[in-house]
């Protein structure tokens, strides 16, 4: 808990010299990065360069070895601590203020989108059931399915059941977001429905950390764009920086590659 | 109309080339005559009388004449039990409704006192008791050998490895003879034995079928739930355990079918089941005569049982997989 008073408020996450492994693999190297309330960060990268790993260690998906990491003024928790049986509190306390959404929406099959959005506000955060309810159904006016309430998952498009994932983060009113690719596994014509909620919370003053393919999104929603490779940042700065005058060779070669078509 | 169908059916399926044909001529052929030949035994030589005779024998086995209604009684509260799981309603109401049913017709057949269960009865009982307690302790022993800590998880391997590798015989008969050894100052029924002796095996069955549901289970689902914030409690009994139950429901329901069979080997500590019930009655020199006549009725009742909780399988995954597309 390194944490100055002062900082908290204002920067959100912050990544210190964090050192993942698979094995022999490192897939993140000496990774050190902040976020701050209300910021947009779009993370780049090739597959495999360690983007989703990155932001999966903010809500304690993925573990690390060596750094240090705090969410909101919590301390992450290391490999090491969670193996002596500690930081399951840190742990819980920074997953209620950040929300996330996957690539594979991953909602519940066997419940109904409703009991999707209300079911962890009820488990959780203890609501009554109408209280979480009636949240869930703002949220579901706010992204547009209203009329879906009722429906199961499987009975919906996939930007359908992308904008219910987003609402059922939501539900939890995290303080930051965390995209994992979410418009990847989506028909190109449904993409533009899920970019739109983003767009919305963006303007709302989410602080949101993303990781995406689509280059003219992150242009256009990014305050700050991050090129990863190998698992380390190699360049970082404002979109038109990173897209127009990139400094680094390797985002150039990646940035033409992507860009090209 | 119908003809034309039938012919034009006959000859695209039975007559479509000349071996075809002669197959199809050669099996129509031999079933025919066994038929003819089965059909004319059951109706004209058979001697059913014996098993009208001894109906009571079959069906309740030596259960008190005067407390007969208490079966009736039984019989009804299992067919509700029974309706109330396969109606697509709450999952939970049926459930509930499963075992205030089943508990209230233990509870009534249970004054005239366990051992004088026996019959079709004894099968069905045994059935219901040992499959319904199954359910939870197999999935606490699911649980138990996925988790993360490994003594809990040793011991649980080690119970479910051991019972799937002995015979249900040698277990019932196992703990027939040790539980009085343990407690020898109450005395506890064979009938109760048995079919403690019959869940401790059969959980380690549900056990093995609950685990694979779990594994089918996506790893994002729970990845989803941790990144609400949920507890782990809350992540198995909510989403984990719900997915894998339906998976494994027709593997479940079958393992239903698999306790009712295999009810007929409680006769190793002395209970009268309904297969037992029917050799009982051969015994009787009277009786001896109707062989046939005894086993073609018990696997007449065998096979009308297990069609009917194979028809309600079927029934309960249609309206489990209606209820998620």
């Amino acid at each position: 808990m390194m944490v100055a008073s002062n900082d908290f408020g204002t920067t959100k996450v912050a990544f210190d010299k964090v050192n993942k492994f698979y094995g022999p693999f490192q897939a993140l190297r000496d990774v050190t990065l902040s976020v701050t309330t209300g910021e947009v960060v779009v993370l780049i990268g090739a597959s495999g360069s360690g983007k989703s790993t990155l932001i999966r260690c903010v809500n304690g998906l993925e573990t690390f070895h060596s750094g240090s990491l705090v969410v909101e003024g919590f301390s992450m928790p290391t490999i090491k601590d969670l193996e002596f049986g500690g930081g399951e509190k840190a742990l819980r306390q920074i997953r209620r203020g950040v929300g996330m959404v996957f690539q594979q929406f991953n909602l519940f099959p066997h419940k109904t989108v409703m009991e999707n959005i209300a079911l962890a506000p009820m488990r959780v955060r203890g609501k009554s059931r109408e209280e979480a309810q009636a949240t869930a159904m703002r949220l579901l006016e706010r992204v547009g399915l209203r009329d879906h309430a009722q429906k199961y998952p499987g009975m919906l498009s996939g930007g359908q059941q992308q904008r219910v994932a987003i609402a059922r983060s939501l539900a939890m009113e995290p303080h930051v977001m965390l995209f994992d690719e979410p418009t990847s596994a989506l028909d190109p014509e449904l993409v533009g429905e899920v970019l739109d909620v983003m767009r919305e919370l963006r303007t709302e003053g989410m602080t949101m950390m993303i990781v995406t393919h689509e280059m003219a999104f992150a242009r256009e929603v990014a305050d700050r764009v991050i090129y990863m490779d190998k698992g380390a940042i190699v360049e970082e700065g404002p979109p038109a920086q990173i897209f127009d005058k990139p400094i680094s060779d390797r985002t150039r070669t990646f940035l033409s590659r992507v860009l090209k078509h | 109309m119908i003809i034309a169908t039938l012919h034009s059916w006959a000859r695209r399926n039975l007559f479509a080339n000349l071996i075809d044909s002669i197959l199809s001529i050669l099996i129509v052929t031999a079933l025919g005559w066994l038929l003819t030949v089965f059909l004319r035994w059951v109706i004209w030589d058979a001697y059913w009388q014996r098993i009208y005779e001894s109906l009571r024998l079959f069906l309740v086995g030596q259960f008190p004449e005067d407390q007969t209604w208490r079966a009736w009684v039984a019989l009804a509260l299992l067919c509700t039990a029974v309706g109330a799981v396969l109606l697509p309603w709450s999952r939970r109401l049926g459930v509930a409704i499963w075992l205030i049913a089943c508990g209230a017709a233990v509870f009534v057949l249970v004054p005239p006192g366990l051992d004088r269960w026996g019959g079709l009865l004894l099968s069905i009982m045994l059935t219901v008791v040992v499959s319904t307690a199954s359910l939870p302790l197999g999935i606490l022993f699911a649980f138990g050998r996925s988790s993360r800590n490994p003594s809990l998880r040793a011991c649980c391997t080690g119970y479910i490895e051991v019972m799937r590798s002995v015979p249900l015989i040698l277990v019932v008969y196992w703990i027939w003879i040790t539980v009085p050894l343990f407690m020898p100052e109450v005395s506890i029924s064979s009938l109760a034995r048995g079919m403690i002796g019959y869940t401790v095996f059969n959980a380690a069955y549900v056990a093995e079928y609950v685990r694979s549901g779990l594994q089918a289970v996506p790893r994002g689902q729970r990845e989803a739930a941790r990144s609400l914030g949920m507890s782990n409690w809350t992540i198995s009994t909510e989403i984990v355990l719900p997915q894998a139950l339906r998976v494994v429901q027709p593997a479940l329901v079958g393992n239903v079918l698999d306790v009712f069979n295999g009810a007929t080997l409680v006769f190793i500590i002395g209970l009268m089941d309904f297969l037992r019930a029917g050799q009982l009655i051969l015994v009787d020199p009277a009786a001896s005569g109707q062989t046939n006549e005894v086993y073609l009725f018990m696997f007449a009742v065998y096979f009308v049982i297990g069609s009917a909780i194979t028809f309600g399988s079927r029934r309960m995954e249609a309206h489990m997989h209606r209820s998620t597309r």
